[in-house]
């Protein structure tokens, strides 16, 4: 085989995500099940591993479990069950896990995440139920397991290779933990690792249908990690098999797992497949099936509540809101949240969409700052798009404050607007008129452009006299004025 | 009754002495806390004897009495716990080094039953290590011994607490059957011994050999002190889902076998020699004498017991003690350096050799490319021992079978481990398919060592079988016999 470009090579990529679900208490104890205690001290005879202890089921988590299935429209196994997967590691306190290997609590599905913008269906293999592992703590001369966390539950989602690129898997990823914030099934704090991503990946020439030996991509707790890890492992990949193009794909990429080392900005290989993988995958029985009837199931699912998809199309059926707006909302369930909060007092959706998603949002992005986390209220950010709908103030202006609004969480609007004698629009006549005349003669074309019907020509003309009057000229003088003036020209 | 020395006392008529006042609790813990300092040495039948705690509760009980408040179903009954189970706060060795310092965190929830009985808890017996063998040789600390002939064995693995029943140094006892291990050390005893129902008896507290097939139940040396002990342990637990929840059944003991069919798999018993084979036709006939008839039914499946058992229960044991890691609790190498020392070192000094060889088997058939050949194959065969188990019993209400191949074998006498493994022979069905099952002593051989009928009912038909025991146990009181090397002038 000749080399490929670049372009002409396509990764297959397969997550499996893992989420802690936001439950009271641990998956198989009543310890608590929170993040950030002292160590060691959410921990009970169970998350210890205790000889004599036993893991009871939590039914939250159960519950969890199935509505996330439904949420995406799964299969609900009716009986499922638990197994062991035996491994020995400090943070594992049974030396084993319980997990659900042969028959998961959720089949099949799928989950539909805007790549860029634009949706795409992403299909899920299986979700099933299983237990965190605690966490080393490594000191000068020794290491320390914090068993706050063991125990914790989790859902591993696996979706099936249908993701081909870093872009379409980081969408997919946030399009799951959306799902599940709506679902208040999990907090989905990334740093604290409540949302955790496995990789697997492999590359094949654009068009073939092939399963190249792939590799996995452990434990990465960011979207943007994620995706730069796929995309220097897909050149890692493509830069191998260009390398020696003769060679069989099998003899080039060896099966391993790895992890990327975000300062070094590459993928290091932990340890090879073949020699490790033995987890002796056993039915567990200190535990009895899960069994469900359909009326438990049918339940919950009468009482799933909106999901993110849903909210897309309402957003664009009844707030007529463009799918990217759309998509840039759902996805950020606090902004999201309050989106609607604000809507209720401030009506003009698409609107208020855009000063949430792109004024507020990149003026708080560069502090790591979202509107809930700042303060700012959504009453305030109503009555600053009312002052502009009022035309109190202008757009221009509208800007001004809400830098204020950032700089000072808290304040009100309307209070900054009328301390700060140059966000007053001039409303003097007198003043405008000068320059709307100033405005008019230099610009003779649009006003046979307008006249002939062309309404760009006017918003033109408005916008001339704003930009010497630095937008401070009520925008509702100026309309006035130039509207008059021009009716009063002859044709 | 006063001249009657207590240790001929039945646990029944005990509790009923003291609750009339006939004797106080402390005189009650004073004597048999001498018989086990006198009897312990040549016996070995006890690895902890809890003498103040003991001396505390029998105090305590005495004031209860005192104050005229209501006493539990075995107030004043000294009873002696198989060190595998949970005291709280004490040593739970299960026999061996590795935990020779582990003070459990938690009390079993059988042992929290007894104490709410009002038992008096006299120590913790002697065993192979977790549970692991059928002549207690695979103790780490010292052999037990049989009450009837020193140099022989009490069997195993509960063969402390057979010992001490047998030999009086406590009335009732608590044990764990696995295959065999309450029944067969009964038998070889003399005692009666009890494995209930799988999930009759909560494991919470038990330190789990093969979580599938552990079953806690109790000695005694009478049946209706094993019906007292049952309805006091015989619970729902909420801290195992593998506990029935169904309440706690009362046991009216009734002595006659009247329209009781027992099934004999005269096939599965061809091979018996021909001394145990004439002693269990005199106890068909005892049977058949009280009322019962008796069917012959087709059991040859269960030549297939013992591969299925050493197969699944060495396959849940090797992940259930790969909690012994080191890290935690118990033993941890002096010398180990690293993590691999540490478990390496560890587990190579702390467990015996068959533990480590049971390790090792259930490591083995768990393992990828054998999974198929032995854990799974011993999956099926287990589901066909259990149909063939309900295709019996759909035609007679109780199997009979003796409890071993023989009496108690001198100590030190069986070294090919397929031989010794053979002694479960009888006793491993019954585990295979979670049903109840009673050892009744039934007689003596020629070299005057005692032998046990076997009663196998259907599952969650404890009370009926414990009810036929006692038909048995009353028609023929062998029970009554005490070894005499325990019941001298001075003892």
């Amino acid at each position: 085989m000749k080399t490929l470009p670049h372009e002409l090579w396509e990764p297959v990529i397969g997550l499996e995500i893992h989420v802690q679900l936001n439950t009271k208490s641990k998956l198989f104890s009543s310890a608590a099940n929170r993040f950030g205690d002292e160590p060691n001290t959410n921990i009970s005879v169970v998350c210890t591993g205790q000889p004599g202890a036993l893991p009871i089921l939590n039914k939250e988590a159960v519950r969890k479990a199935v509505q996330f299935g439904l949420s995406i429209g799964s299969k609900i196994s009716l009986v499922s069950k638990f197994d062991r997967k035996s491994y020995f590691y400090p943070d594992c306190p049974r030396n084993f896990q319980i997990t659900q290997f042969e028959r998961p609590i959720v089949v099949g599905g799928t989950v539909t995440a805007f790549v860029e913008g634009t949706p795409k269906i992403f299909h899920v293999n299986r979700a099933h139920l299983e237990d965190d592992a605690g966490m080393l703590k490594h000191f000068t001369t020794f290491a320390g397991v914090d068993f706050n966390r063991a125990g914790a539950p989790l859902i591993e989602i696996v979706s099936e290779p249908c993701i081909h690129s870093a872009k379409e898997a980081s969408a997919y990823a946030a399009a799951v933990r959306a799902i599940m914030l709506y679902l208040d099934a999990s907090d989905g704090n990334m740093e604290e690792g409540s949302l955790r991503m496995d990789v697997n990946i492999s590359v094949r020439p654009q068009g073939s249908t092939e399963l190249r030996p792939r590799i996995e991509i452990k434990n990465m707790n960011s979207f943007s990690f994620l995706e730069a890890a796929i995309e220097s492992e897909t050149k890692r990949q493509i830069a191998l098999y260009s390398k020696e193009p003769h060679r069989p794909p099998e003899e080039i990429i060896i099966p391993g797992t790895y992890r990327w080392d975000p300062e070094k900005k590459e993928t290091t290989l932990m340890r090879r497949k073949e020699s490790a993988d033995d987890y002796r995958y056993f039915p567990e029985p200190d535990l009895v099936p899960v069994v469900l009837n359909q009326n438990y199931i049918d339940e919950i699912r009468s009482s799933l509540p909106e999901l993110p998809q849903d909210r897309y199309n309402r957003y664009l059926e009844q707030l007529e809101l463009t799918p990217y707006s759309a998509s840039l909302l759902i996805n950020d369930k606090p902004l999201c949240d309050y989106f609607e909060e604000t809507l209720k007092i401030y009506p003009n959706a698409r609107q208020l969409c855009n000063w949430i998603t792109v004024e507020f949002t990149g003026r708080l992005k560069e502090r790591g700052q979202t509107l809930l986390s700042i303060g700012i209220l959504p009453a305030h950010v109503a009555k600053l798009l009312a002052m502009i709908d009022s035309q109190l103030i202008t757009g221009r202006i509208a800007k001004q404050v809400a830098d204020d609004m950032v700089a000072s969480p808290g304040l009100d609007p309307e209070i900054i607007v009328k301390k700060n004698p140059d966000y007053l629009p001039v409303t003097d006549t007198s003043e405008i008129e000068p320059i709307v005349d100033e405005v008019l003669a230099a610009n003779p074309q649009s006003i046979l452009d307008y006249k002939a019907g062309r309404e760009k020509a006017f918003a033109f003309l408005v916008g001339q006299v704003m930009k010497l009057t630095r937008g401070k000229a009520s925008p509702a003088i100026v309309n006035e004025l130039i509207l008059k003036k021009i009716k009063s020209t002859n044709p | 009754m006063t001249h009657t020395p207590l240790h001929h006392f039945s646990a029944a008529q005990l509790r009923d002495s003291f609750v009339k006042g006939e004797f106080t609790a402390v005189s009650i813990a004073e004597y048999f806390l001498k018989r086990i300092e006198q009897h312990n040495q040549q016996l070995g039948a006890f690895l902890s004897i809890l003498g103040p705690r003991m001396l505390l509760k029998a105090e305590a009980l005495d004031r209860k009495r005192a104050h005229n408040k209501p006493l539990g179903r075995l107030a004043g009954v000294p009873v002696a716990i198989k060190d595998n189970m949970h005291i709280a706060e004490e040593i739970t060795s299960c026999g061996s080094k590795f935990l020779n310092n582990y003070r459990a965190p938690f009390e079993a929830t059988a042992v929290r039953l007894l104490e709410e009985e009002d038992a008096l808890i006299t120590g913790k017996t002697n065993l192979d290590e977790f549970a692991m063998g059928s002549s207690n040789e695979h103790s780490a600390y010292f052999n037990a011994h049989n009450p009837w002939d020193l140099s022989c064995t009490p069997g195993g693995s509960s063969g402390g607490s057979a010992a001490a029943v047998a030999a009086r140094l406590s009335l009732i006892a608590t044990g764990s059957d696995t295959g065999g291990s309450i029944r067969q050390p009964a038998g070889f005893c003399g005692v009666v011994g009890y494995k209930p129902t799988y999930g009759r008896v909560s494991r919470y507290g038990l330190v789990a050999f093969g979580s599938s097939l552990d079953q806690i139940g109790p000695f005694a040396t009478r049946v209706e002190d094993i019906a007292l002990a049952m309805e006091s342990i015989g619970r729902h637990c909420p801290f195992d889902s593998t506990s029935l929840d169904f309440p706690p059944e009362s046991y009216h003991l009734q002595a006659n076998l009247k329209n009781i069919k027992i099934g004999i798999p005269r096939h599965f018993l061809e091979n018996l020699k021909p001394e145990a084979k004439i002693h269990f036709e005199d106890n068909l006939q005892i049977l058949r004498s009280l009322g019962a008839s008796t069917i012959d039914i087709d059991l040859d499946i269960l030549k297939y017991s013992i591969a299925v058992y050493y197969i699944l229960a060495t396959a849940e044991a090797s992940t259930n003690l790969a909690r012994f890691d080191g890290i935690r609790y118990g033993m941890r190498a002096k010398d180990a350096k690293t993590l691999d020392e540490i478990y390496e070192l560890s587990r190579k000094e702390g467990f015996g050799r068959e533990v480590k060889k049971r390790i090792m088997l259930g490591t083995y058939v768990l393992s990828a490319g054998y999974q198929d050949a032995f854990y799974k194959k011993a999956q099926k065969v287990r589901t066909l021992i259990i149909e063939a188990f309900d295709k019996a019993f759909a035609i007679c209400d109780a199997v009979a079978m003796p409890v071993a191949p023989s009496s108690a074998f001198p100590l030190k006498s069986i070294s090919d481990p397929l031989e010794m493994y053979l002694q479960d022979i009888f006793t491993i069905p019954a585990n295979l398919a979670g049903l109840p099952a009673i050892s009744v002593p039934s007689g003596f051989d020629s070299r005057q060592m005692p032998l046990g009928l076997q009663l196998i009912g259907p599952q969650m038909c404890d009370v009926p079988l414990v009810q036929y025991a006692h038909a048995f146990e009353q028609a023929t009181q062998f029970t009554r016999k005490i070894p005499p090397l325990f019941d001298g002038l001075n003892s």
